[in-house]
């Protein structure tokens, strides 16, 4: 499964992509929201969008409204933030996340979402 | 290096309480049970507290042993097909079996630190009917202490409620408390926690309507299985289910249940 990880920490995306190979699936990095729009369009074969909150240029609420008014992206997408209050979640959700992972995570965690999205 | 007869002495002990076999080649998984053990009682290694229990177990060294060597390890909906199973085919399998019925019995008969029968009733709501929190009476039971006293708290860390559970279930059932999660008081209000050893203690007969015993067996000799489904299956209505765990089932136990595919999931059904 191919997965898009939008973040604007390298490190992060590093850590995100091996253990999505480990599971089996491969990732591609987009940086903030507005070079995640061009890999989503890019990159029609997408099944899942791991979407960081805070990001400079476009962030991850800015992607979900776009989203929302364009319906560029056709995977689901979950936010990966270290964003964890209910309404942050509340607002995530509302504006199309379909699931959320609060920064830190374990793999299992990632798995288990994974699971419980793509299902 | 600890003495064979240290680790005969402790795994005998635990196998004849909980039927938790720690075979010859599983000791060394006894080893890290001990240094706790050796610290908790401030004894010099396993040798001092093999000389303290042989001499007289008190029931807190019991419990403490017990505690330790149980494994709770669970999360929020468990491999989601009994879930979803269990809310949806599984409460229309009850209306139909049970049409007189305004109220359901469930046990979660090993709980752990509670995810299972929260689970439950989350799936009611989620996958289910929309959920009438009285239509449902729900036992949650375990035998390790500390695991029971964590879910008779409901208070999960960020990591635990993210093992299985959506977030929109997360903040609908929970509310944040600093970094932790609380479950609703609703909802937790809903399940009668009590402690209780599977193994030697007795069950009510022909009570409940649908049993989850889930990756508890997988830990017991062929004896102490049969022993205990024995126990749930006279516990279990006629007509009543029983969710195993993956990779459970009831080959070699001879108990009045066959197999029945429900939506998604493998259920048994007792006997009519």
């Amino acid at each position: 499964m191919k997965v898009l990880v939008i973040d604007d920490s390298k490190p992060i995306f590093m850590m995100v992509s091996q253990m999505l190979k480990e599971l089996g699936h491969e990732a591609i990095w987009a940086e903030n929201g507005q070079d995640g729009f061009e890999k989503v369009t890019a990159n029609s074969d997408l099944e899942l969008v791991l979407l960081d909150w805070n990001m400079p240029v476009m962030d991850g609420l800015e992607f979900l409204k776009k989203n929302g008014a364009e319906s560029f992206c056709k995977a689901p997408i979950v936010m990966m933030t270290t964003e964890n209050k209910p309404e942050k979640i509340q607002e995530a959700l509302k504006n199309g996340a379909i699931d959320y992972i609060m920064k830190p995570f374990t793999a299992d965690i990632l798995e288990n979402k994974i699971e419980m999205v793509c299902d | 290096m600890t003495n064979p007869e240290v680790y005969k002495f402790f795994s005998d002990y635990v196998y004849q309480h909980t039927g938790i076999l720690y075979k010859e080649q599983d000791y060394y998984r006894l080893d890290s049970r001990f240094n706790t053990l050796v610290k908790k009682f401030e004894v010099k290694d396993a040798s001092e507290l093999f000389n303290l229990y042989v001499q007289k177990i008190t029931p807190e060294m019991h419990t403490i042993l017990i505690d330790l060597c149980t494994n709770n390890e669970t999360y929020f909906m468990r491999d989601l097909k009994p879930f979803k199973a269990f809310a949806k085919e599984g409460m229309d399998y009850l209306k139909e079996t049970f049409p007189n019925s305004i109220s359901y019995n469930i046990w979660s008969a090993a709980c752990s630190t509670g995810q299972e029968p929260l689970s439950l009733l989350m799936a009611l709501d989620s996958f289910g009917d929309k959920l009438n929190l009285n239509k449902y009476k729900i036992e949650a039971s375990d035998i390790s202490t500390n695991a029971l006293d964590k879910a008779k708290k409901g208070l999960y860390t960020g990591l635990e409620v993210q093992r299985g559970l959506p977030a929109n279930l997360l903040i609908q059932y929970f509310s944040q408390v600093e970094d932790n999660w609380q479950v609703n008081k609703d909802l937790h209000n809903k399940i009668s926690f009590k402690k209780l050893n599977l193994l030697t203690e007795s069950f009510p007969l022909n009570e409940y309507h649908i049993i989850f015993c889930r990756n508890v067996l997988i830990y017991q000799d062929m004896e102490n299985k049969k022993k205990i489904l024995s126990k749930i299956s006279d516990a279990i209505k006629p007509g009543g289910l029983l969710f195993m765990g993956a990779g459970e089932s009831l080959i070699g136990v001879d108990i009045p249940m066959k197999q029945l595919e429900l939506g998604k999931a493998f259920c048994y059904v007792k006997d009519s």
